[in-house]
């Protein structure tokens, strides 16, 4: 079972979505002044050239039009599944502009609570839960999903980023991933 | 389709969702998760719990021109007039865009190439496959091809019109790259003014030999009036 988050942000994109797969344009602008910058910000962070992230930005917006009607409250957070159309599109992108890989320095490696804006608790509506679940897990194992996550770097990526052999960057992610479907499933039912 | 071990649906959604499923095994997971309801569960599920990896991240406003361009390509738009920046020209500029929007609005209602109808087929990521616009004064279709996955071989993609409460009626083969025009028949025109939607399919070279798609559908798109 996924929650479904309560927020009144959460809710106001829902009703955008819905909105949108009615075919309502003017739904379409404000869920661009919406979400827009978050979404700039992560296609940034993985494409690093302003030009093709604006592309993709736009790539973002057409298919989240297309596809609105297909967006389920039942299945996540509508920031999420917007988060994942710009992340998915930039990996894809990635591999057609053959970027070298770049590290992600100005993450924090723990959370710092002053540090996080007010526009950011309106999308990150748990605190606490990912957050408590990525504690649990070892230092390496947490940079390295945040690197793959954050940066769209791949094994082969991080293998050079981290000065590390492969195999095992490969089995701190596939276990990193574990533990955290154990938390994240244990306090979810 | 392989069988569906949970474990192992699991272990490649969590790493499609997190990016580093590549290649190969990144598109085979897409079509497996467009078909099998475990599997999109699954994506689903990580998708939204990894979402807090994202916490950090800065917001960034993109330039104006980005969403002008959401616009123009979902044909929301024709072409938005530039503001000048300085005064005097403004003012000329202002009568000479209420004569150009004026012109324009002439010519979209009255002229010969008035847009009617606009399609975007994307892939689920969002690149663009191909633009479908129709004109119904000139009874002219165009579609321009953007970024096509792999024709199989010995196969073209065919666009279907999809009429509410009738059989799909074919608009000819897509072409691979650059863009097409044709002249569309009576009944294309027909089926056109009463589909909500367009769709490709996979037919043998030069088009399905029945008049019907006889391939799988590999593309639904809305088709979007522009009045």
């Amino acid at each position: 079972m996924i929650p479904v988050s309560d927020s009144a942000f959460e809710r106001q994109l829902q009703d955008l979505l819905g909105r949108c797969a009615a075919g309502d344009q003017a739904a379409l602008q404000r869920l661009y002044e919406l979400a827009s910058p978050l979404l700039f910000a992560c296609l940034t962070r993985i494409l690093r050239r302003k030009a093709l992230a604006e592309e993709a930005l736009q790539d973002v917006f057409v298919s989240i039009w297309q596809r609105a009607g297909q967006f389920q409250v039942s299945r996540g957070r509508p920031m999420a599944w917007m988060v994942s159309i710009a992340r998915y599109r930039a990996i894809d992108l990635l591999r057609h502009e053959r970027l070298a890989p770049v590290p992600v320095p100005d993450l924090p490696e723990r959370s710092d609570p002053e540090a996080v804006s007010a526009s950011e608790e309106d999308w990150v509506p748990a605190p606490g839960l990912l957050e408590r679940c990525l504690g649990l897990l070892t230092e390496q194992q947490r940079h390295c999903l945040r690197l793959a996550f954050v940066g769209g770097s791949s094994h082969e990526d991080i293998a050079r980023l981290t000065g590390n052999p492969l195999g095992t960057v490969k089995s701190w992610i596939r276990r990193g991933l574990q533990s955290l479907r154990q938390c994240l499933e244990s306090v979810s039912t | 389709m392989r069988p569906e071990n949970p474990e192992v649906v699991d272990r490649l959604a969590a790493e499609y969702v997190l990016g580093t499923l590549r290649g190969r095994a990144r598109r085979r997971f897409e079509r497996w998760r467009a078909t099998s309801p475990l599997v999109e569960e699954r994506a689903a599920f990580w998708e939204d719990r990894l979402l807090g990896l994202a916490k950090g991240t800065k917001a960034l406003t993109p330039p104006p021109h980005v969403w002008e361009g959401v616009r123009q390509r979902l044909g929301f738009v024709e072409r938005a007039p530039r503001r000048g920046n300085l005064r005097v020209l403004a003012l000329a500029a202002s009568i000479a865009v209420v004569a150009i929007l004026g012109g324009l609005l002439y010519w979209n209602t009255f002229g010969p190439q008035q847009l009617t109808q606009v399609a975007s087929i994307s892939a689920p990521s969002g690149t663009r496959v191909w633009t479908v616009q129709v004109f119904r004064k000139t009874a002219r279709l165009t579609v321009r091809a953007g970024e096509l996955p792999v024709t199989p071989a010995g196969r073209d993609y065919e666009l279907w019109a999809l009429p509410t409460g009738g059989a799909p009626v074919s608009l000819g083969v897509l072409p691979r790259s650059g863009s097409a025009q044709r002249t569309l028949t009576e009944v294309q025109q027909r089926a056109l003014a009463s589909a909500p939607q367009v769709a490709v399919s996979i037919e043998p070279t030069g088009g399905s030999p029945t008049g019907q798609p006889t391939g799988a559908i590999v593309f639904v798109a809305p088709l979007r009036s522009v009045t």
